[in-house]
Protein backbone atom coordinates (compact mmCIF):
# COMPACT_ATOMS: atom_id res chain seq x y z
CA UNK A 1 0.00 0.00 0.00
CA UNK A 2 1.12 3.48 -0.82
CA UNK A 3 -0.04 5.58 2.10
CA UNK A 4 2.03 8.49 0.26
CA UNK A 5 -0.36 10.45 -2.01
CA UNK A 6 1.75 10.85 -4.68
CA UNK A 7 0.94 13.12 -7.79
CA UNK A 8 3.30 13.09 -11.19
CA UNK A 9 4.53 15.83 -13.53
CA UNK A 10 5.37 15.18 -16.69
CA UNK A 11 8.81 16.38 -17.74
CA UNK A 12 8.96 17.60 -21.95
CA UNK A 13 12.22 16.83 -23.67
CA UNK A 14 13.20 18.77 -26.80
CA UNK A 15 16.47 17.49 -28.72
CA UNK A 16 17.26 15.51 -25.16
CA UNK A 17 17.14 19.12 -23.42
CA UNK A 18 14.32 19.12 -20.66
CA UNK A 19 11.98 22.20 -21.36
CA UNK A 20 12.12 25.12 -18.81
CA UNK A 21 8.61 25.36 -19.31
CA UNK A 22 7.94 22.06 -17.68
CA UNK A 23 10.85 22.57 -14.82
CA UNK A 24 8.94 25.62 -13.84
CA UNK A 25 6.01 24.07 -13.49
CA UNK A 26 8.29 21.21 -11.61
CA UNK A 27 9.21 23.65 -9.28
CA UNK A 28 6.28 25.09 -8.62
CA UNK A 29 4.43 21.64 -7.25
CA UNK A 30 7.23 20.79 -5.47
CA UNK A 31 7.08 23.92 -3.27
CA UNK A 32 3.47 23.89 -2.89
CA UNK A 33 3.88 20.11 -1.82
CA UNK A 34 5.83 21.48 0.72
CA UNK A 35 2.40 22.78 2.51
CA UNK A 36 0.63 19.22 1.84
CA UNK A 37 2.48 16.33 4.68
CA UNK A 38 2.44 13.38 2.81
CA UNK A 39 2.42 14.21 -0.77
CA UNK A 40 5.42 13.33 -3.44
CA UNK A 41 5.85 14.99 -6.27
CA UNK A 42 7.03 12.25 -8.56
CA UNK A 43 8.06 13.21 -12.63
CA UNK A 44 8.05 11.34 -15.63
CA UNK A 45 10.50 11.99 -18.48
CA UNK A 46 10.05 10.63 -21.61
CA UNK A 47 12.87 9.97 -23.82
CA UNK A 48 16.49 10.46 -23.63
CA UNK A 49 17.69 13.45 -21.66
CA UNK A 50 21.16 15.12 -21.02
CA UNK A 51 22.43 13.19 -18.27
CA UNK A 52 23.89 16.94 -16.68
CA UNK A 53 20.36 18.53 -16.36
CA UNK A 54 19.05 15.06 -14.55
CA UNK A 55 21.72 14.67 -12.12
CA UNK A 56 21.64 16.17 -9.21
CA UNK A 57 19.60 19.35 -11.05
CA UNK A 58 16.05 18.45 -10.00
CA UNK A 59 15.47 19.29 -6.47
CA UNK A 60 12.23 17.36 -4.65
CA UNK A 61 10.80 14.78 -2.73
CA UNK A 62 9.88 12.30 -5.28
CA UNK A 63 11.02 10.00 -7.84
CA UNK A 64 11.95 11.25 -11.55
CA UNK A 65 11.02 7.82 -13.48
CA UNK A 66 12.32 8.07 -16.85
CA UNK A 67 11.43 6.69 -19.80
CA UNK A 68 14.53 6.79 -22.20
CA UNK A 69 14.53 4.85 -24.74
CA UNK A 70 14.71 6.03 -28.42
CA UNK A 71 10.82 5.52 -29.19
CA UNK A 72 10.34 8.48 -26.89
CA UNK A 73 12.79 10.91 -28.51
CA UNK A 74 9.76 12.24 -31.00
CA UNK A 75 6.16 12.88 -29.44
CA UNK A 76 4.72 10.01 -30.94
CA UNK A 77 0.70 10.40 -29.01
CA UNK A 78 -0.10 6.63 -28.75
CA UNK A 79 3.37 5.57 -27.17
CA UNK A 80 3.13 8.41 -25.33
CA UNK A 81 -0.23 8.01 -24.04
CA UNK A 82 0.46 4.41 -22.77
CA UNK A 83 3.57 5.07 -21.31
CA UNK A 84 1.49 7.52 -18.91
CA UNK A 85 -0.95 5.39 -18.31
CA UNK A 86 1.14 2.92 -17.37
CA UNK A 87 3.74 4.67 -15.29
CA UNK A 88 0.08 6.67 -13.25
CA UNK A 89 -0.61 3.13 -12.31
CA UNK A 90 2.59 1.88 -11.14
CA UNK A 91 2.92 5.01 -8.73
CA UNK A 92 -0.85 5.07 -8.09
CA UNK A 93 -0.44 8.68 -8.77
CA UNK A 94 -4.16 10.82 -8.37
CA UNK A 95 -3.34 14.01 -10.25
CA UNK A 96 -0.94 14.30 -13.28
CA UNK A 97 0.30 18.06 -14.25
CA UNK A 98 1.64 19.56 -17.46
CA UNK A 99 2.82 22.51 -18.87
CA UNK A 100 0.49 24.02 -21.33
CA UNK A 101 2.61 23.35 -24.78
CA UNK A 102 1.75 22.01 -28.31
CA UNK A 103 2.49 18.56 -27.02
CA UNK A 104 0.55 18.84 -23.59
CA UNK A 105 -2.43 20.26 -25.55
CA UNK A 106 -2.20 17.27 -28.07
CA UNK A 107 -1.72 14.32 -25.17
CA UNK A 108 -3.85 15.32 -22.37
CA UNK A 109 -7.69 14.62 -24.37
CA UNK A 110 -6.62 11.19 -25.39
CA UNK A 111 -5.16 10.63 -21.52
CA UNK A 112 -8.29 12.58 -20.17
CA UNK A 113 -10.82 10.17 -22.04
CA UNK A 114 -8.41 7.07 -21.24
CA UNK A 115 -8.18 7.34 -17.82
CA UNK A 116 -11.39 8.73 -17.31
CA UNK A 117 -9.57 11.75 -15.96
CA UNK A 118 -11.07 15.03 -15.06
CA UNK A 119 -8.67 17.55 -17.15
CA UNK A 120 -8.80 21.27 -16.49
CA UNK A 121 -6.78 23.26 -19.46
CA UNK A 122 -4.65 26.83 -19.19
CA UNK A 123 -4.25 26.09 -14.71
CA UNK A 124 -2.72 28.36 -12.88
CA UNK A 125 -0.72 25.68 -10.35
CA UNK A 126 -1.42 27.66 -7.34
CA UNK A 127 -5.11 27.73 -8.18
CA UNK A 128 -5.23 24.06 -8.56
CA UNK A 129 -3.06 23.01 -6.14
CA UNK A 130 -1.78 25.53 -3.57
CA UNK A 131 -3.33 25.74 -0.27
CA UNK A 132 -5.73 28.35 -1.13
CA UNK A 133 -6.52 27.65 -4.49
CA UNK A 134 -9.57 25.60 -4.13
CA UNK A 135 -8.83 22.96 -6.58
CA UNK A 136 -10.10 25.25 -9.02
CA UNK A 137 -9.18 26.22 -12.57
CA UNK A 138 -9.58 30.17 -13.23
CA UNK A 139 -9.56 31.28 -16.67
CA UNK A 140 -10.91 33.68 -19.08
CA UNK A 141 -13.42 32.86 -21.48
CA UNK A 142 -15.45 34.86 -23.57
CA UNK A 143 -12.83 36.63 -24.99
CA UNK A 144 -11.43 37.95 -22.19
CA UNK A 145 -15.03 39.39 -21.45
CA UNK A 146 -15.47 36.97 -18.40
CA UNK A 147 -13.28 34.37 -15.33
CA UNK A 148 -14.41 31.08 -15.19
CA UNK A 149 -14.27 28.89 -12.60
CA UNK A 150 -13.43 25.17 -13.70
CA UNK A 151 -13.64 22.16 -10.94
CA UNK A 152 -12.72 18.61 -11.55
CA UNK A 153 -15.84 15.89 -10.89
CA UNK A 154 -13.49 12.75 -11.21
CA UNK A 155 -10.82 11.29 -8.65
CA UNK A 156 -8.40 11.24 -11.20
CA UNK A 157 -7.49 14.92 -12.36
CA UNK A 158 -4.97 16.21 -15.27
CA UNK A 159 -3.71 19.83 -15.66
CA UNK A 160 -2.11 21.91 -17.93
CA UNK A 161 -0.73 24.79 -16.46
CA UNK A 162 0.60 28.19 -17.57
CA UNK A 163 3.39 29.75 -15.44
CA UNK A 164 5.23 33.05 -16.19
CA UNK A 165 8.57 32.42 -17.43
CA UNK A 166 11.32 32.51 -14.83
CA UNK A 167 14.83 34.26 -15.24
CA UNK A 168 16.42 31.29 -13.75
CA UNK A 169 17.06 28.43 -16.29
CA UNK A 170 17.42 25.88 -13.46
CA UNK A 171 15.42 23.73 -11.12
CA UNK A 172 15.37 24.24 -7.22
CA UNK A 173 18.40 23.16 -5.86
CA UNK A 174 18.36 22.97 -1.75
CA UNK A 175 16.57 20.48 0.14
CA UNK A 176 16.61 17.05 -1.18
CA UNK A 177 17.12 15.70 -4.95
CA UNK A 178 15.33 14.00 -6.57
CA UNK A 179 16.52 10.41 -7.37
CA UNK A 180 16.31 9.53 -11.05
CA UNK A 181 14.46 6.04 -12.02
CA UNK A 182 15.19 4.10 -15.40
CA UNK A 183 11.92 2.51 -16.57
CA UNK A 184 12.22 -0.96 -18.36
CA UNK A 185 12.27 -0.34 -21.78
CA UNK A 186 8.66 -2.01 -22.78
CA UNK A 187 8.76 -4.18 -25.88
CA UNK A 188 5.64 -2.15 -27.47
CA UNK A 189 7.43 0.65 -28.16
CA UNK A 190 9.27 -1.38 -31.26
CA UNK A 191 5.77 -1.58 -32.82
CA UNK A 192 5.42 1.14 -35.64
CA UNK A 193 2.59 3.56 -34.37
CA UNK A 194 0.89 6.23 -35.90
CA UNK A 195 1.10 8.89 -36.49
CA UNK A 196 4.29 9.35 -36.90
CA UNK A 197 6.38 12.41 -36.17
CA UNK A 198 8.80 12.45 -39.04
CA UNK A 199 10.67 14.91 -38.42
CA UNK A 200 11.31 18.12 -36.21
CA UNK A 201 12.37 21.68 -37.63
CA UNK A 202 13.41 24.61 -35.18
CA UNK A 203 13.49 27.86 -36.75
CA UNK A 204 16.87 28.93 -36.04
CA UNK A 205 17.95 31.45 -33.46
CA UNK A 206 14.18 32.55 -32.67
CA UNK A 207 13.01 32.14 -29.41
CA UNK A 208 9.22 31.26 -29.72
CA UNK A 209 6.79 33.81 -27.99
CA UNK A 210 4.89 31.07 -25.79
CA UNK A 211 7.87 31.05 -24.07
CA UNK A 212 9.44 34.38 -23.72
CA UNK A 213 9.91 36.21 -20.73
CA UNK A 214 9.87 39.66 -22.74
CA UNK A 215 7.47 40.02 -25.68
CA UNK A 216 7.83 43.20 -27.59
CA UNK A 217 4.62 43.10 -29.97
CA UNK A 218 2.85 45.08 -32.40
CA UNK A 219 0.15 46.78 -33.86
CA UNK A 220 -1.39 47.34 -37.01
CA UNK A 221 -0.36 50.98 -36.06
CA UNK A 222 3.30 50.01 -36.78
CA UNK A 223 2.56 50.97 -40.20
CA UNK A 224 4.19 48.01 -42.34
CA UNK A 225 6.47 45.08 -42.43
CA UNK A 226 9.63 46.89 -42.55
CA UNK A 227 8.97 48.76 -39.15
CA UNK A 228 9.16 45.60 -37.32
CA UNK A 229 12.80 45.63 -37.78
CA UNK A 230 12.25 48.09 -34.49
CA UNK A 231 10.51 45.68 -32.50
CA UNK A 232 13.38 42.75 -33.55
CA UNK A 233 15.94 45.13 -32.51
CA UNK A 234 14.45 45.85 -29.03
CA UNK A 235 13.46 42.19 -28.77
CA UNK A 236 16.84 40.59 -29.62
CA UNK A 237 18.24 43.40 -27.04
CA UNK A 238 16.08 42.53 -24.41
CA UNK A 239 16.56 38.60 -24.61
CA UNK A 240 12.65 38.51 -25.82
CA UNK A 241 10.30 37.64 -28.36
CA UNK A 242 8.41 39.59 -31.00
CA UNK A 243 5.11 38.94 -30.94
CA UNK A 244 2.39 40.51 -33.62
CA UNK A 245 -1.50 41.53 -33.50
CA UNK A 246 -4.32 39.49 -35.57
CA UNK A 247 -4.47 42.74 -38.49
CA UNK A 248 -0.61 42.50 -38.51
CA UNK A 249 -0.91 38.70 -39.26
CA UNK A 250 -3.60 39.66 -41.32
CA UNK A 251 -1.87 41.93 -43.26
CA UNK A 252 0.84 39.51 -43.85
CA UNK A 253 3.50 41.41 -42.02
CA UNK A 254 4.16 38.69 -39.42
CA UNK A 255 3.77 35.47 -39.26
CA UNK A 256 0.54 33.50 -37.56
CA UNK A 257 3.37 31.81 -35.36
CA UNK A 258 3.75 35.31 -33.86
CA UNK A 259 -0.13 36.38 -33.08
CA UNK A 260 -1.33 36.60 -29.67
CA UNK A 261 -4.86 36.85 -29.05
CA UNK A 262 -8.05 34.78 -28.92
CA UNK A 263 -7.20 33.30 -32.62
CA UNK A 264 -3.10 33.29 -31.73
CA UNK A 265 -1.47 32.46 -28.88
CA UNK A 266 -1.98 33.04 -24.97
CA UNK A 267 1.10 34.30 -23.23
CA UNK A 268 2.00 34.78 -20.15
CA UNK A 269 5.37 36.81 -19.95
CA UNK A 270 7.11 38.56 -17.39
CA UNK A 271 6.83 41.84 -19.31
CA UNK A 272 5.02 42.56 -22.69
CA UNK A 273 5.10 45.50 -24.56
CA UNK A 274 2.22 46.71 -26.50
CA UNK A 275 3.68 48.88 -29.82
CA UNK A 276 1.00 50.44 -31.66
CA UNK A 277 -1.81 47.79 -30.45
CA UNK A 278 -5.07 49.60 -29.52
CA UNK A 279 -6.30 46.76 -27.95
CA UNK A 280 -9.31 44.77 -28.69
CA UNK A 281 -10.86 42.38 -26.50
CA UNK A 282 -9.67 39.68 -28.50
CA UNK A 283 -5.99 40.80 -28.34
CA UNK A 284 -5.81 41.84 -24.64
CA UNK A 285 -7.69 37.90 -24.33
CA UNK A 286 -4.03 36.49 -25.06
CA UNK A 287 -2.11 38.49 -22.64
CA UNK A 288 -4.50 38.09 -18.99
CA UNK A 289 -1.95 36.88 -17.59
CA UNK A 290 1.32 38.96 -18.24
CA UNK A 291 3.15 40.76 -15.76
CA UNK A 292 4.09 44.37 -16.49
CA UNK A 293 2.03 45.33 -19.31
CA UNK A 294 3.43 48.55 -21.39
CA UNK A 295 1.39 50.48 -24.02
CA UNK A 296 3.29 52.64 -26.40
CA UNK A 297 0.35 54.32 -28.60
CA UNK A 298 -0.51 57.40 -30.42
CA UNK A 299 -4.53 57.42 -29.25
CA UNK A 300 -4.17 58.46 -25.42
CA UNK A 301 -7.82 56.71 -25.09
CA UNK A 302 -6.82 53.19 -26.58
CA UNK A 303 -8.08 50.40 -24.47
CA UNK A 304 -5.08 49.12 -24.13
CA UNK A 305 -4.34 51.91 -21.44
CA UNK A 306 -6.77 50.50 -19.45
CA UNK A 307 -5.07 47.17 -19.00
CA UNK A 308 -1.36 48.50 -18.86
CA UNK A 309 0.91 49.42 -16.28
CA UNK A 310 2.72 52.24 -17.62
CA UNK A 311 2.25 54.17 -20.83
CA UNK A 312 3.59 56.21 -23.21
CA UNK A 313 1.67 58.23 -25.68
CA UNK A 314 3.30 58.92 -28.99
CA UNK A 315 4.40 57.74 -32.08
CA UNK A 316 6.57 54.43 -32.51
CA UNK A 317 8.90 55.38 -34.81
CA UNK A 318 9.96 58.14 -32.24
CA UNK A 319 9.75 56.56 -29.13
CA UNK A 320 11.18 53.28 -29.80
CA UNK A 321 14.32 54.13 -31.23
CA UNK A 322 14.63 56.36 -28.31
CA UNK A 323 13.69 53.25 -26.10
CA UNK A 324 16.24 51.37 -27.43
CA UNK A 325 19.02 53.95 -26.96
CA UNK A 326 17.92 54.17 -23.19
CA UNK A 327 18.15 50.40 -23.16
CA UNK A 328 21.41 50.00 -24.69
CA UNK A 329 22.97 52.41 -22.15
CA UNK A 330 21.73 50.85 -19.17
CA UNK A 331 22.70 47.05 -20.40
CA UNK A 332 26.07 48.82 -21.14
CA UNK A 333 26.31 50.15 -17.73
CA UNK A 334 25.47 47.30 -16.06
CA UNK B 1 -14.05 9.57 -49.23
CA UNK B 2 -16.31 10.07 -46.54
CA UNK B 3 -15.43 13.11 -44.44
CA UNK B 4 -17.10 14.45 -41.25
CA UNK B 5 -16.39 18.17 -40.28
CA UNK B 6 -17.93 19.05 -37.07
CA UNK B 7 -19.25 22.30 -35.83
CA UNK B 8 -20.01 24.51 -33.09
CA UNK B 9 -21.55 27.66 -32.66
CA UNK B 10 -20.07 30.79 -31.18
CA UNK B 11 -20.29 34.43 -30.02
CA UNK B 12 -19.68 36.83 -32.30
CA UNK B 13 -16.56 38.47 -31.84
CA UNK B 14 -18.33 41.65 -31.85
CA UNK B 15 -21.15 41.08 -29.53
CA UNK B 16 -21.29 42.33 -25.75
CA UNK B 17 -21.25 39.37 -23.25
CA UNK B 18 -22.76 41.20 -20.71
CA UNK B 19 -23.88 40.35 -16.36
CA UNK B 20 -26.97 40.68 -15.37
CA UNK B 21 -27.49 41.09 -11.49
CA UNK B 22 -24.31 38.48 -11.44
CA UNK B 23 -25.12 35.94 -13.91
CA UNK B 24 -24.00 36.21 -17.18
CA UNK B 25 -26.26 37.36 -19.67
CA UNK B 26 -26.03 35.64 -23.78
CA UNK B 27 -28.87 37.76 -24.73
CA UNK B 28 -27.27 40.35 -26.88
CA UNK B 29 -24.68 37.85 -28.29
CA UNK B 30 -25.10 36.75 -31.99
CA UNK B 31 -24.09 33.39 -32.62
CA UNK B 32 -21.86 32.77 -35.17
CA UNK B 33 -19.69 29.81 -37.02
CA UNK B 34 -16.43 29.11 -34.34
CA UNK B 35 -14.01 30.78 -36.63
CA UNK B 36 -11.82 27.69 -36.15
CA UNK B 37 -14.29 25.80 -37.43
CA UNK B 38 -14.68 27.30 -40.86
CA UNK B 39 -10.76 26.36 -41.88
CA UNK B 40 -11.65 22.76 -40.89
CA UNK B 41 -14.70 22.90 -43.31
CA UNK B 42 -12.85 25.07 -45.87
CA UNK B 43 -9.99 21.86 -45.59
CA UNK B 44 -12.98 19.13 -45.88
CA UNK B 45 -14.11 20.70 -49.38
CA UNK B 46 -11.01 21.01 -51.20
CA UNK B 47 -10.11 17.46 -50.26
CA UNK B 48 -13.80 16.49 -51.19
CA UNK B 49 -12.95 18.81 -54.94
CA UNK B 50 -9.86 16.62 -55.23
CA UNK B 51 -11.06 13.45 -54.63
CA UNK B 52 -13.97 12.25 -56.75
CA UNK B 53 -17.66 10.69 -55.19
CA UNK B 54 -16.17 12.16 -51.52
CA UNK B 55 -19.20 13.55 -49.55
CA UNK B 56 -18.87 15.81 -46.89
CA UNK B 57 -21.04 15.57 -43.53
CA UNK B 58 -21.52 18.36 -40.84
CA UNK B 59 -22.48 17.75 -37.48
CA UNK B 60 -23.32 20.65 -35.37
CA UNK B 61 -23.64 20.88 -31.82
CA UNK B 62 -25.74 24.18 -31.20
CA UNK B 63 -29.25 25.26 -30.62
CA UNK B 64 -31.79 24.74 -33.19
CA UNK B 65 -31.88 28.51 -34.17
CA UNK B 66 -28.44 27.97 -35.91
CA UNK B 67 -30.16 27.37 -38.63
CA UNK B 68 -28.67 30.32 -40.35
CA UNK B 69 -24.87 28.65 -39.75
CA UNK B 70 -25.93 25.20 -41.01
CA UNK B 71 -27.19 27.23 -44.36
CA UNK B 72 -23.96 29.11 -44.58
CA UNK B 73 -21.91 25.93 -44.14
CA UNK B 74 -24.26 23.86 -46.60
CA UNK B 75 -22.70 26.76 -49.13
CA UNK B 76 -19.40 26.42 -48.43
CA UNK B 77 -19.49 23.10 -49.65
CA UNK B 78 -20.85 20.96 -46.81
CA UNK B 79 -23.77 18.16 -48.96
CA UNK B 80 -25.62 17.58 -45.80
CA UNK B 81 -25.54 18.69 -41.95
CA UNK B 82 -27.49 17.45 -38.76
CA UNK B 83 -28.20 19.20 -35.48
CA UNK B 84 -27.39 17.30 -33.02
CA UNK B 85 -30.19 17.67 -30.41
CA UNK B 86 -29.92 16.48 -26.92
CA UNK B 87 -29.66 18.10 -23.78
CA UNK B 88 -27.13 20.69 -23.82
CA UNK B 89 -23.62 19.06 -23.27
CA UNK B 90 -22.00 20.52 -20.25
CA UNK B 91 -18.44 19.91 -20.75
CA UNK B 92 -15.99 18.61 -23.50
CA UNK B 93 -16.20 15.22 -22.42
CA UNK B 94 -19.67 14.89 -23.23
CA UNK B 95 -19.59 17.18 -26.20
CA UNK B 96 -17.62 14.23 -27.96
CA UNK B 97 -19.67 11.30 -26.25
CA UNK B 98 -22.31 12.92 -28.14
CA UNK B 99 -20.51 13.62 -31.31
CA UNK B 100 -18.99 10.36 -31.19
CA UNK B 101 -22.30 8.65 -31.08
CA UNK B 102 -23.39 10.66 -33.89
CA UNK B 103 -20.75 9.73 -36.08
CA UNK B 104 -20.76 6.10 -35.66
CA UNK B 105 -24.55 6.27 -36.26
CA UNK B 106 -24.27 7.83 -38.76
CA UNK B 107 -21.07 5.60 -40.95
CA UNK B 108 -22.26 2.74 -38.61
CA UNK B 109 -18.69 -0.05 -38.26
CA UNK B 110 -16.65 2.09 -41.07
CA UNK B 111 -15.81 4.88 -39.52
CA UNK B 112 -15.58 8.16 -41.69
CA UNK B 113 -12.15 8.30 -43.78
CA UNK B 114 -11.68 11.77 -42.25
CA UNK B 115 -12.88 14.07 -39.53
CA UNK B 116 -11.83 17.68 -39.23
CA UNK B 117 -12.74 20.04 -36.25
CA UNK B 118 -11.65 23.66 -35.43
CA UNK B 119 -8.55 23.62 -33.24
CA UNK B 120 -10.85 25.56 -30.19
CA UNK B 121 -13.93 26.89 -29.64
CA UNK B 122 -12.93 30.87 -29.12
CA UNK B 123 -16.33 30.88 -26.23
CA UNK B 124 -14.28 28.48 -24.10
CA UNK B 125 -11.02 27.94 -25.43
CA UNK B 126 -10.73 24.32 -24.04
CA UNK B 127 -9.29 22.85 -27.17
CA UNK B 128 -10.25 19.05 -25.72
CA UNK B 129 -13.18 17.89 -27.58
CA UNK B 130 -11.63 17.12 -30.71
CA UNK B 131 -8.47 14.71 -29.37
CA UNK B 132 -10.85 12.99 -26.83
CA UNK B 133 -13.37 12.39 -29.80
CA UNK B 134 -10.53 10.86 -31.72
CA UNK B 135 -9.55 8.70 -28.99
CA UNK B 136 -13.88 8.26 -28.63
CA UNK B 137 -13.37 6.62 -31.96
CA UNK B 138 -10.28 5.32 -31.78
CA UNK B 139 -8.83 7.40 -34.58
CA UNK B 140 -5.63 8.32 -35.00
CA UNK B 141 -5.20 12.24 -34.60
CA UNK B 142 -3.34 15.82 -34.64
CA UNK B 143 -3.88 18.99 -33.53
CA UNK B 144 -3.89 22.36 -34.94
CA UNK B 145 -2.33 21.31 -37.99
CA UNK B 146 -1.08 24.15 -40.29
CA UNK B 147 -0.47 22.09 -43.64
CA UNK B 148 -1.92 19.03 -45.26
CA UNK B 149 -1.33 16.77 -48.11
CA UNK B 150 -3.92 14.17 -48.62
CA UNK B 151 -2.95 10.98 -50.84
CA UNK B 152 -4.86 7.53 -51.47
CA UNK B 153 -2.17 5.92 -48.89
CA UNK B 154 -1.96 8.45 -46.51
CA UNK B 155 -1.75 11.94 -44.98
CA UNK B 156 1.30 14.59 -44.10
CA UNK B 157 0.40 17.15 -41.94
CA UNK B 158 2.52 19.77 -40.15
CA UNK B 159 1.59 21.35 -36.79
CA UNK B 160 3.30 24.30 -35.07
CA UNK B 161 5.29 23.77 -31.78
CA UNK B 162 7.38 26.24 -29.48
CA UNK B 163 9.88 27.28 -32.12
CA UNK B 164 9.66 25.46 -34.93
CA UNK B 165 7.37 22.56 -36.86
CA UNK B 166 6.41 19.30 -36.49
CA UNK B 167 5.89 17.09 -39.70
CA UNK B 168 3.56 14.03 -39.36
CA UNK B 169 2.65 10.77 -41.00
CA UNK B 170 -1.29 9.09 -40.67
CA UNK B 171 -3.23 6.70 -42.15
CA UNK B 172 -6.99 6.59 -42.95
CA UNK B 173 -9.09 7.03 -40.95
CA UNK B 174 -8.16 10.13 -38.80
CA UNK B 175 -9.35 13.19 -37.29
CA UNK B 176 -7.43 16.39 -37.28
CA UNK B 177 -8.28 19.96 -35.15
CA UNK B 178 -7.19 22.86 -37.24
CA UNK B 179 -5.65 25.82 -36.92
CA UNK B 180 -5.80 29.68 -38.55
CA UNK B 181 -3.21 29.70 -41.65
CA UNK B 182 -4.10 26.05 -42.66
CA UNK B 183 -6.63 27.49 -45.61
CA UNK B 184 -8.38 30.35 -46.63
CA UNK B 185 -12.24 29.98 -46.61
CA UNK B 186 -13.81 31.03 -49.57
CA UNK B 187 -16.31 33.28 -49.60
CA UNK B 188 -20.19 31.97 -50.65
CA UNK B 189 -21.73 32.89 -53.70
CA UNK B 190 -25.05 33.76 -54.44
CA UNK B 191 -25.62 30.72 -56.24
CA UNK B 192 -23.80 28.54 -53.59
CA UNK B 193 -26.14 29.83 -51.15
CA UNK B 194 -29.39 28.92 -53.19
CA UNK B 195 -28.13 25.95 -53.71
CA UNK B 196 -27.71 25.09 -49.96
CA UNK B 197 -31.03 25.53 -49.30
CA UNK B 198 -31.92 22.36 -51.40
CA UNK B 199 -29.40 20.38 -48.82
CA UNK B 200 -31.06 18.08 -46.20
CA UNK B 201 -30.77 19.51 -42.63
CA UNK B 202 -32.21 16.95 -40.16
CA UNK B 203 -31.96 16.96 -36.22
CA UNK B 204 -30.24 13.62 -34.99
CA UNK B 205 -31.55 13.25 -31.19
CA UNK B 206 -28.61 11.61 -29.32
CA UNK B 207 -28.88 10.66 -26.09
CA UNK B 208 -26.13 9.98 -23.71
CA UNK B 209 -25.58 8.52 -20.24
CA UNK B 210 -21.95 9.67 -19.63
CA UNK B 211 -21.56 12.39 -16.70
CA UNK B 212 -19.38 15.37 -17.20
CA UNK B 213 -15.88 15.08 -16.10
CA UNK B 214 -15.39 19.27 -15.29
CA UNK B 215 -18.32 21.52 -14.11
CA UNK B 216 -18.16 25.27 -14.14
CA UNK B 217 -18.21 26.88 -10.92
CA UNK B 218 -18.87 30.71 -11.60
CA UNK B 219 -18.88 32.90 -14.23
CA UNK B 220 -17.75 36.24 -13.29
CA UNK B 221 -16.94 39.25 -14.68
CA UNK B 222 -13.90 40.48 -15.95
CA UNK B 223 -12.32 43.25 -13.73
CA UNK B 224 -9.53 45.38 -14.89
CA UNK B 225 -7.18 46.06 -12.01
CA UNK B 226 -4.33 48.15 -12.99
CA UNK B 227 -3.86 51.45 -12.82
CA UNK B 228 -1.72 53.10 -16.08
CA UNK B 229 0.86 55.08 -14.95
CA UNK B 230 1.40 57.75 -18.01
CA UNK B 231 5.27 58.70 -18.66
CA UNK B 232 7.44 61.20 -19.94
CA UNK B 233 9.77 59.98 -21.86
CA UNK B 234 11.66 56.47 -22.66
CA UNK B 235 14.27 57.09 -20.24
CA UNK B 236 11.63 56.77 -16.96
CA UNK B 237 10.52 54.17 -18.47
CA UNK B 238 13.81 51.83 -18.75
CA UNK B 239 14.65 53.27 -15.28
CA UNK B 240 11.22 52.11 -13.84
CA UNK B 241 11.51 48.71 -15.33
CA UNK B 242 15.14 48.14 -14.56
CA UNK B 243 14.71 49.64 -10.75
CA UNK B 244 11.43 49.69 -9.35
CA UNK B 245 10.33 46.25 -11.09
CA UNK B 246 13.47 44.69 -11.38
CA UNK B 247 13.00 43.04 -14.63
CA UNK B 248 16.43 42.76 -16.06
Amino acid sequence: MNAMNTVLVFLEQREGVVKKSSIDIWNRVQELAALRPGTAVSALLAGPASSRQLDGSLGGNGVVYHANEAAFKLYNPEHYTRLVVETMKKVAATALFFADTALSRDLAPRLSVRLKASLLTGCAVDDVWGADGGGCCQRAVYSGAAIASFAPTRPLKIYTCTSRPTRSSSAITSGAQASVVVLEPSSRTREELFPLVRRMVMHAGVRDVAEARIIVAGGRGMGSAGSFGLLEELARLLGGAVGASRAVVDEGWRPHAEQIGQTGKTVAPALYLACAISGAPQHLAGIGSAGIVVAINCDPHAPIFDIADYALVGDVHLLLPKLIEEFQEFLKKR
Amino acid sequence: MHIAVCLCQVPDTASVVSFFEGAIDLSRVNGVMNPFDEYALEEAVRIKERFEGSQVTLFCIAPSSAKDMLRKALAMGGDRAFLLSATEPSDPFQTACMLSRAITDYYGEALPDLVFCGKHSTDFQSAQVPLMLAELLGMESVSAIIKLEASHSGIHVEREIEGGIESLELHYPALFSVEKGLNVPRKTTIKAVMEARKKPVDLLPITISESAFVTITSIKPFVKERKCRFLHDPKELVLLLTHEEALF
